[in-house]
């Protein structure tokens, strides 16, 4: 059984404006899905609508089965984990995890068998006395999160709980909430604007922008079949490559005079996109194009090559080569590079759609 | 701010105590004071007549009114300018030294918490021109300190017994002041060679400019209106009209001169100057919460 | 310090005790007054070191009457200052921290007419509209109450400013958190906005504490009988009596018991007071 649908959901502020004009999707029970996207784009508002912190302005929101639009918050059997944690300051972390479970009545016995249960399972049993004052930053978004798992709630939700965490924490948190999650198997809603983080902790992802869902897949789904261009440059790091180009009986035109065959059905204005780790180095004879480069990034494992591409008229477009291993090409040099056919992207430049 | 509970009666019930109360005991008698300011009522309240504006022509015609007008302006800006300085020079002082800072403190700003009323009485004595210590010494100095006879004397001592009372509040304000005067400005000053004096007048006293204005307000709102229990307590507007100041004289009038319809009148334009420099203090909180 | 001179230093500490001697003066001259006989004052000036005849003095006003024409003991008297000033603190709190609670928290109609109409308080002391203040509350029968006494004191702009800027603060996912922990509107007062308010609450405490001992002209009104004088009060109709009777020595110990509480209250709970004169004025 489905877990949480929203069936046509959408949110005009009390100022008119419309965060959210239509949004559907359905969240299977035990899913983890992401809600990633540009800053401002409505991950907030829709996971606020969803815990019942926002009104709905239209459309319906069911939780296992039940219409919950006008529940109170505390009613939807929901927990949320917030972006600077929101402990209650003057509550004990036990306070403040016993807290929800305290105002549903539930008796002092088995609110201690909980906490302590949860207290355990993420390591905060010698904390339990502290107040959030005297925790790390990691230690506050534990606690923030072991008060969202005491109430064994239907659905988890995650506002960029792992934005205030320096780097290094952030990738032990995110590996922690994902195997906790798949532990309790509870079904979660997650937002961050961070693609990494979306890629590695979802089973499936929405790509928002505008409030609009521009895709709805698994991590692999939206990196090698980006629906639009957004989600192509949204996904994958360093973004895609992406030229506006034409489909003629030539092949893909980035330019009067650089074409690239392919047989294609379409005709028209597209866009045209590789990604970084696409694009191979070749002898001239070999290559599509080349490359004048201007500035190099050596990150070790990888290379990072920026450049322009050297061909008359579309002479100044940028473009990204990520090289396995480290690189040590001259600056100002040329690159000659293959962009294989089985690794395009193309988009119809009108309805963004892919092709 | 934005997260709000969705009650929509709950807010009303939670307002409702404080309204009750500031409609009953506040606006209420507002309105009746307005009101009274038009009539003209016998002393024992069985009739009244509308007057019109005859009450406040009175009122600007008697020159008993504009006397103790002078007299409010005298004492309040007496009270405010000595306490003010007096309390400046020992925050100054108290600012220099480093051991024993807290207790200066705490020795100093204990007079806050007197009673106005218990501090005119314990000047009253001291100044008490048959057993005073100080009037006696006074004496002796060839000064004939009487004032239960002298206007000028009986001001003085009001004014002493007021500001005593005030110095704690500007000093632990100014103390507050001087602290905050970044260090760096007076080192870089005593390395262009200033004298502490010099620095104190040309960069320090400058930037306390703020709350010197903030205290010269709240100084003269005290003087007018808090400082009621210690002229009833002393001179009871006297001797003559010589310390009636404008908050005495409604009192006096109205309740003991029984002229309730001149009281009110007076307590109409005395509304108008607190919302006057109520707006003053507004306006200068706003600036202040700008700045900061 | 920038400059090491030790004269300077010394002038500063000559200067700070010189002006804690001046400001204690009144207070000593009043202690060693309280420890004469009444009669001492009557020969001449007062004396300028301690009697022997202060126990019986204090005692005397403490527990027997205040003297100069008051037969109420001086500790009924602090009883009555008591129950108004702990009525006005207390009171003053509550509603504001209600109001405020109701202005910040919540979305109403009239809002900002409300905030306006609490504000209008600080533009009408009771000095100024003594008279109809009066007559309203004879109207309302509470002359000589201690109803009477607190209620007319307790609206407070200044309270409801400080809570709602306090309240202000508070980050709103706080509340949100709460919402989805299952606290309603009361909940969430009385478990988290009152436990995080609990310094500003104790810090105008002590300043409403030392307002509500130290209201002078408010019980002198409406206090006809001596079971409601408060202490502070007390004062004026002791010197009303005529001049050659007064027992200086009982009215000295009487008022130096009228101040002792709330300087008590100043010097114990320096910090908080400070605390809450800065923030009363913000
Ligand atoms: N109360 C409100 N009234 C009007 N507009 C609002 C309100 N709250 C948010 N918005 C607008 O709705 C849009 C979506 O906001 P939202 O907070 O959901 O963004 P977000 O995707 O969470 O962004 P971020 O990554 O920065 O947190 C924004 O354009 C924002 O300006
Ligand atoms: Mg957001």
């Amino acid at each position: 059984m489905s877990d949480v649908v929203l069936k046509n959901i959408g949110k005009t502020y009390l100022n008119g404006f419309c965060a959210i004009p239509s949004m559907d999707l359905t969240i299977e029970e035990g899913e983890f899905i992401v809600l990633v996207g540009p800053s401002g784009c409505g991950k907030s508002t829709l996971l606020r609508m969803v815990a019942g912190l926002e009104s709905i302005t239209q459309g319906d929101l069911l939780i296992k089965g039940n219409k919950v639009n006008e529940k109170e918050p505390a009613d939807r059997d929901i927990a949320m984990v917030f972006q600077n944690y929101a402990l209650y300051p003057h509550m004990s972390v036990y306070g403040n995890m016993s807290y929800g479970l305290k105002n549903r009545g539930t008796s002092k016995a088995v609110i201690a068998e909980k906490v302590n249960a949860v207290a355990t399972m993420l390591g905060l049993e010698e904390l339990l006395e502290r107040k959030p004052r005297e925790l790390s930053g990691g230690q506050r978004q534990r606690v923030a999160m072991g008060r969202a798992m005491v109430r064994d709630p239907k659905v988890f939700l995650f506002d960029e709980p792992l934005s205030n965490l320096d780097a290094k924490l952030r990738v032990q948190m995110r590996m922690e909430i994902r195997q906790l999650q798949r532990k309790l198997g509870t079904t979660t809603l997650y937002v961050t604007h961070d693609q990494v983080e979306a890629m590695t902790l979802a089973d499936r992802l929405v790509v928002l922008n505008k409030g609009v869902a521009e895709q709805i897949g698994t991590p692999m789904d939206l990196y090698n079949k980006p629906a639009t261009p957004f989600v192509a440059a949204f996904i994958g790091s360093p973004s895609m490559n992406l030229f506006d180009a034409n489909l003629t009986e030539k092949g893909v035109s980035l330019s009067e005079s650089l074409y690239l065959p392919l047989p294609h059905a379409h005709r028209g204005s597209i866009v045209w996109g590789i990604r970084p780790e696409h694009l191979a180095i070749v002898d001239e004879q070999d290559a599509d194009f080349a490359l004048e480069i201007l500035a190099v990034e050596s990150l070790g494992a990888e290379t990072l090559v920026h450049g322009v591409l050297k061909d008359g008229s579309v002479q100044g477009k940028a473009m990204v080569v990520r090289l396995a291993g480290p690189h040590n090409p001259e600056l100002n040099s040329l690159l000659w590079l293959s962009a294989p056919a089985t690794h395009w992207h193309i988009f119809d430049a009108i309805t963004q759609q892919r092709l | 701010m934005t997260v709000t509970f969705p009650q929509k009666g709950l807010p009303w019930l939670l307002l409702l105590p404080q309204l009750l109360v500031t409609a009953i005991f506040f606006l209420w008698p507002a309105e009746q004071a307005l009101e009274q300011a038009f009539y003209q009522e016998d002393a024992f309240g069985l009739s009244r007549e509308f007057v019109g504006l005859e009450n406040f022509v009175y009122l600007f015609t008697d020159p008993l009114y504009y006397q103790s007008m002078l007299t409010t302006l005298v004492f309040s800006f007496s009270v405010a300018i000595m306490g003010m300085s007096v309390a400046l020079f020992l925050a100054v002082m108290a600012d220099r030294v480093i051991r024993g800072k807290l207790t200066y403190q705490t020795l100093l700003i204990w007079p806050y918490a007197v009673a106005p009323a218990l501090a005119g009485v314990l000047w009253w004595i001291l100044f008490d021109p048959s057993m005073g210590p100080i009037a006696l010494w006074l004496g002796s100095a060839g000064v004939d300190w009487n004032h239960y006879l002298d206007g000028n004397q009986a001001m003085i001592l009001v004014v002493i017994a007021s500001t005593w009372k005030q110095i704690s509040y500007n000093f632990l304000f100014f103390l507050a002041g001087l602290q905050a005067v970044p260090r760096s400005l007076i080192e870089a000053a005593s390395i262009d060679g200033a004298s502490p004096v010099k620095r104190f007048w040309t960069i320090v006293f400058p930037l306390l400019s703020p709350t010197t204005f903030f205290l010269l307000v709240v100084n003269l709102v005290y003087a007018f209106f808090e400082t009621f229990g210690v002229i009833d307590a002393t001179t009871k507007g006297g001797p003559g009209q010589s310390t009636n100041t404008l908050v005495y004289k409604v009192f006096e009038d109205g309740f003991i001169g029984l002229d309730l319809g001149g009281s009110a009148a007076q307590s109409v334009v005395l509304m108008a100057i607190v919302g006057v420099l109520t707006v003053i203090q507004f306006r200068f909180i706003e600036r202040k919460v700008q700045y900061s | 310090m920038i400059e090491n001179r030790p004269w300077l230093t010394f002038i500063s500490h000559a200067t700070l005790m010189l002006g804690i001697a001046l400001v204690a003066l009144p207070v000593w001259m009043a202690l060693v007054a309280s420890t004469h006989p009444a009669s001492a004052f009557g020969v001449g000036h007062i004396p300028l070191w301690f009697g022997s005849a202060g126990m019986e003095t204090w005692q005397t006003v403490l527990f027997e009457q205040a003297g100069n024409g008051i037969d109420t003991p001086v500790w009924v008297m602090m009883l009555n200052s008591l129950v108004m000033a702990l009525g006005i603190t207390f009171g003053k709190i509550a509603i504001s921290l209600l109001s405020a609670y109701a202005i910040v928290f919540f979305r109403f109609p009239f809002r900002n007419l409300c905030f306006w109409i609490i504000f209008m308080t600080l533009m009408l002391p009771v000095e100024v509209r003594i008279v109809p203040t009066y007559q309203v509350v004879a109207n309302l029968d509470l002359l000589n109450s201690y109803t009477g006494l607190t209620l007319p004191l307790i609206a407070s702009a200044t309270a409801t400013f400080l809570f709602r800027q306090c309240f202000l603060s508070i980050p709103g996912e706080l509340v949100e958190a709460a919402r989805i922990d299952g606290a309603g509107p009361w909940r969430f007062f009385f478990d988290i906005l009152l436990p995080m308010s609990r310094t500003n609450i104790a810090a105008l405490f002590v300043i409403l504490f030392i307002y509500g001992w130290n209201q002078y002209l408010w019980p002198l009104l409406i206090t006809t009988d001596d079971a409601y004088y408060t202490l502070v009060m007390s004062i004026k109709r002791m010197l009303s009596v005529n001049d050659g009777d007064i027992a200086w020595n009982q009215i000295m110990a009487t008022t130096l018991l009228a101040m002792l509480p709330p300087v008590a209250v100043v010097i114990g709970m320096q910090k908080l007071f400070v605390k809450g004169l800065v923030d009363a004025e913000k």
